[in-house]
């Protein structure tokens, strides 16, 4: 990763937590703000509840007074306290009477608790009113919570009870309004909340039997895991007669999602224990909640997503402006690296860039300064070697050039008989020194015009081998210590492109240095081993070994430790190897003998591209030890 | 002397008035339009039409336009109307009846013994029956020791069919007008052979309610309407003139199957003992009626107090626990019956006194409806096996015609367990206090042949 992204990376980074920061403590402050308001809510419906349904007992109390005052009840009343009172004549009156004060329930019953007449279930006239003691002295009171028996289903009523005193017998007017769909869509509720009722008739609680005075909205009979919830929520109420809240789930979507209070309602105050008659769920809908969270966390997202983008900008702006100079000066380095010692950075600004900037081209140009001279030093180095060699090379034959003409004059002046011997020995040792200086001549030459590898496949084994078997005598001469030879060849080795003339020469040259290097005899190895990419040639010597000095400058042309030396053997095989695209090095140690390691690349495209490209790769590949 | 001889002719004078005056309201005098409402609503007035159901205003509407060969009385006793004599041969299959001679159909033509032949066969396809001279001659497949009381129903009264599609009788009144379903408009016959009847015109309107029936009589607009028996008392009570006939519609259970198995017997048997009919008919029926276990009325059988209508809800429930699965009986009712679900629902409480459970349903498909059955004749046979054939209950040879064979019938009907019999209901009439000597027969049937309506009224409608 740049620079740059990195710098960039850590700004957007920044930009972003600090962003989600401030968004995470947006979300939670406005949750806790809502959650609040919908505690208040619920709190305000419950009050609005309890209001409307005393509000709703007041005007049944109302109703049941006026019928209990009325004139058909008041003779009923007297008719009641007869002798021989004839019920039968006002088994029907409930039902008339109810429906001209608008109750779902009434019932008239006489001083014993027997049902006169019921509007409800007419057919029960005759029968005792259940629990009629408790009923009856509710007379006066004001309106409560009752079951109500009914044919089908008991039913949940908000009741009141009321006296007609015409005699020593009472009549009892007991009636109610059905906490039904009708009742709850009376209640004034907020947009988002609703009441459910809940009436407990002592079976399995399920919300099947829930009273939802609206369709409209998620109800228990399209959601069976959410009408499961309601279900465990009611059964908890039943459990412990206090009120709860819960959560429902109506859907995926948590806009769906209802928090509903569930309020337990109880029978008449003087029972005891109190019943529970039936259980209120005032939900409250957290669409407009989850909604605007969501609304929040949009824009949110939006602020934050622009701000990041934003800063991504802006840091890349500034990132550009501060990096812009590092990355002048890394490019600078690298082409100084590729060896353009010219390489300059442009200076701006008057900071620690700026600084380090003309510090890099101060040391450039040092560099280049420093190079110029080490090249003309090494120029001139290479020039005085080179004419010491000349000056030694031609020294040696132009002495006993020298001697021979000087003889030759000496002899022709003294006019000797011998002249014509001395002559012709003269002549031969002239023809032999001048010959000597062809061959140094000729040397010099091939170096100079060292010829281009031509590249065919070459098993480079059988180089070794036939380089071996060119001086095997001289292995075997007596003249000199003995030298054994250790060729441990690796047969898996695959032919390489290769010229093998050049090749030859090479190994050549080396197998001459290393048996050169043992006067007193030693032990010769020569190895061979492939690698992935290259073949490898080692050839080592047990000799006198080589100075660190030595090593360092063996390659160099004319450079030579050897007191007849040319100094260009080693120079070639290096010229060769770097030809066919490889490297050579050596390790040794004084007295231990020298190893020279050649490794060439294998590289099969060569066979087909030609020894153009060949030469042009490794030319550019040859890595100097 | 002058003065007080003056004051004395003035006294006479206005004694002779108001004498004439008084007699001349009580004398019967013909004229008027009498307006009747009933609750059904028949489509056909042809007595041998089948389609028709059998209720008792078609009985009334038949017996207005026609007549039958033979009467019957309030006790069961068998007349002579068209037919003067009858004679059964020995084994009674074969039975002679003479008719009466130079009666004519209200359009006039005689009437003859094919006719009344041919009648008789449309309306019994089973029977044979053939003219005589002045005779006709039935012949039954089987003893028939009833046919003079059978010839008294309705479907057998003799009606002449014309080719025109109208129909004639012998009746005290003919067809003057006929919106089937809807309105029968019926004109005093001059030459009735029991003589013209006082009312000129007898408008029916058919398919009214009760409650618009109690309207109309109230508003004048209607002389004779029919009211439900939890009615009558409050009717009574505020003055109209209300006339029961003896009791002689059955309420009852009926099973729309046999009982299976002896715990379904036992259940139904805890069913009929567990209703307190005494409380239905003080309270529900308004005191009107008899609560009944029989299928035929007290007053016609002289047995019916033998089965008991006292609840007995121990047995009862000794009974329900002798079943160990408790079913859920449905009890159909006619949702147009105002007192029907009424009924169901009290029933159903009883029944739950006794741990059965009675769900009350308008529905036709249930288990068990409360029925209304006609006794179609004051003849216990007849009423008997109409019962039974309304029912779809078999009803086995009398194998003879005493109190203890109709017993013996009647028990074997009551322990199919088919009919649990509950109350038996009169039919109830209210009419203006125009009408005068108008009667309603134990069956049920109007006495229209000697009403008359007073001078007040008729002139009413002549305005």
């Amino acid at each position: 990763m740049t620079f740059r992204r990195k710098l960039l990376a850590v700004f957007a980074l920044t930009v972003f937590l600090s962003v989600a920061t401030v968004g995470w403590l947006v979300s939670t402050l406005s949750r806790r703000a809502f959650e609040r308001a919908d505690d208040e809510r619920t709190s305000a419906l419950v009050t609005q509840f309890r209001h409307e349904f005393n509000r709703q007992g007041e005007e049944v109390s109302r109703r049941v007074e006026a019928i209990a005052a009325s004139e058909p009840v008041t003779r009923m009343g007297l008719a009641m306290n007869h002798t021989a009172p004839d019920p039968a004549a006002y088994f029907d009156a409930a039902k008339s009477t109810a429906e001209n004060y608008q109750l779902d329930f009434l019932e008239f019953v006489d001083s014993q608790g027997t049902i006169i007449s019921s509007a409800q279930w007419p057919a029960k006239f005759g029968y005792p009113e259940p629990a009629s003691s408790s009923l009856l002295s509710m007379a006066e009171k004001s309106a409560f919570l009752k079951q109500e028996p009914l044919q089908d289903n008991p039913a949940l009523g908000l009741f009141a009870v009321r006296a007609v005193h015409v005699g020593e017998h009472p009549v009892y007017v007991i009636g109610g309004r059905r906490l039904d769909k009708d009742f709850l869509s009376a209640l004034d509720l907020p947009a988002g909340m609703r009441v459910l009722l809940y009436p407990n008739y002592g079976d399995h609680p399920g919300s099947e039997s829930l009273i939802n005075p609206s369709r409209s909205v998620a109800t228990p009979e399209t959601n069976r895991p959410a009408a499961d919830k309601i279900a465990s929520l009611i059964e908890a109420i039943r459990q412990n007669n206090q009120e709860m809240t819960a959560i429902v789930h109506w859907s995926s979507d948590r806009a769906d999602d209802e928090l509903f209070h569930a309020i337990p309602l109880q029978g008449p105050s003087n029972a005891s224990p109190k019943p529970l008659l039936g259980i209120l769920l005032i939900g409250n809908s957290r669409r407009s909640y989850v909604e605007l969270e969501r609304h929040i966390r949009a824009t949110a997202l939006v602020v934050g997503g622009s701000g990041i983008l934003l800063a991504i900008l802006l840091s890349s702006w500034a990132a550009a402006r501060v990096t812009r100079p590092v990355e002048q000066l890394a490019g600078a380095a690298q082409e100084v690296a590729a060896g353009n010692w010219n390489a300059r950075v442009e200076i701006s600004g008057n900071d620690e860039l700026a600084e380090l900037a003309e510090s890099f081209n101060h040391m450039t140009r040092e560099l280049l300064t420093q190079k110029e001279r080490l090249v003309q030093a090494e120029r001139v180095a290479a020039w005085r070697e080179l004419a010491r060699r000349l000056a030694h090379e031609l020294n040696n034959p132009l002495f006993p050039l020298q001697l021979t003409v000087e003889n030759l004059v000496r002899a022709r002046l003294q006019g000797s008989q011998q002249f014509e011997e001395i002559f012709r020995e003269s002549s031969a040792t002239l023809l032999a020194e001048i010959s000597n200086l062809k061959t140094i001549i000729s040397r010099f030459t091939d170096f100079s015009r060292m010829p281009q590898p031509q590249l065919r496949p070459v098993q480079m084994n059988d180089v070794i081998r036939g380089v071996l078997q060119l001086f095997q005598a001289q292995l075997e001469s007596p003249g000199r210590g003995q030298i054994s030879c250790d060729l441990q060849l690796d047969q898996r080795l695959e032919p390489i492109p290769a010229d093998p003339e050049l090749l030859h020469r090479a190994i050549s040259n080396l197998v001459l240095n290393a048996l050169e290097a043992m006067p007193e005899g030693g032990r010769l190895s020569l190895r061979t081993r492939g690698n992935k990419d290259s073949i490898c040639v080692e050839i080592s010597d047990t000799g006198a070994g080589l100075t660190a000095e030595e090593c360092n400058r063996m390659f160099t042309p004319y450079y030579t430790s050897k007191e007849h030396g040319t100094g260009l053997g080693l120079a070639i095989v290096q010229s060769v190897v770097s030809d066919h695209g490889g490297t050579i090095r050596v390790h040794s140690e004084p007295g231990h003998g020298a190893t020279f390691v050649v490794e060439l690349p294998r590289n099969p495209d060569t066979l087909q591209d030609g020894s153009e490209k060949n030469q042009a790769e490794t030319t550019s590949s040859i890595a100097a030890e | 002397m002058t003065m007080k001889l003056f004051a004395w002719q003035q006294l006479v004078i206005s004694s002779l008035v108001l004498g004439v005056l008084a007699v001349a309201e009580t004398r019967p005098q013909y004229g008027g339009t009498l307006r009747v409402s009933i609750r059904e609503a028949p489509t056909s007035l042809d007595p041998a039409d089948s389609t028709e159901a059998d209720f008792l205003a078609r009985h009334n509407l038949t017996l207005l336009i026609f007549d039958t060969l033979t009467d019957i009385d309030d006790a069961g006793n068998v007349h002579a109307a068209l037919a003067t004599s009858w004679q059964a041969a020995p084994g009674n299959q074969r039975w002679q009846f003479r008719l009466r001679r130079n009666v004519k159909f209200q359009d006039g033509m005689l009437v003859t013994p094919a006719t009344v032949a041919s009648c008789l066969r449309t309306a019994n396809p089973s029977w044979k029956v053939l003219p005589d001279a002045d005779s006709i001659v039935v012949e039954r497949d089987r003893p028939a020791p009833n046919l003079p009381a059978e010839l008294t129903l309705p479907r057998n009264a003799i009606a002449k069919r014309n080719s025109d599609g109208t129909i004639s009788g012998t009746g005290p009144f003919h067809i003057a007008g006929w919106q089937p379903g809807k309105k029968l408009t019926l004109a005093a016959e001059e030459n009735c052979w029991r003589g013209r009847p006082f009312l000129d015109i007898v408008e029916i309107e058919m398919g009214r309610n009760f409650r618009d029936q109690l309207v109309g009589l109230e508003l004048g607009r209607t002389g004779l309407v029919e009211v439900t028996a939890e009615q009558a008392h409050r009717i009574s009570a505020q003055g109209a003139r209300v006339t029961p006939s003896a009791p002689i519609e059955l309420i009852a259970l009926l099973f729309v199957h046999d009982a299976h198995s002896p715990e379904e017997k036992l259940l139904r048997d805890a069913l009929a003992v567990c209703v307190d009919r005494a409380s239905i008919r003080t309270v529900l029926l308004q005191g009107t009626g008899e609560p009944s276990a029989g299928i035929l009325p007290n007053w016609m059988s002289g047995y019916g107090f033998v089965f008991s209508t006292q609840p007995d809800l121990q047995q009862a429930r000794r009974d329900r626990e002798q079943v160990r699965t408790i079913p859920v009986w449905t009890v159909g009712y006619d949702p147009n019956d105002s007192i029907a679900r009424l009924l169901v629902e009290r029933i159903a409480l009883n029944a739950r006194d006794a741990g059965l459970v009675l769900q009350p349903s308008s529905s036709r498909s249930t288990d068990l409806r409360l029925v209304r059955l006609s006794i179609v004749s004051t003849d216990p046979w007849l009423a008997l096996a109409n019962v039974a054939a309304v029912a779809s209950m078999p009803i086995g040879d009398a194998g003879g015609n005493s109190v203890q064979d109709l017993y013996r019938a009647e028990q074997a009907l009551l322990a199919t367990q088919r009919l649990i019999p509950l109350f038996h209901l009169p039919a109830t009439y209210a009419a203006t206090k125009f009408l005068r000597d108008w009667s309603v027969g134990a069956d049920g049937s109007w006495r229209l042949n000697d009403a008359w309506l007073t001078s007040e009224k008729t002139n009413g409608d002549k305005q």
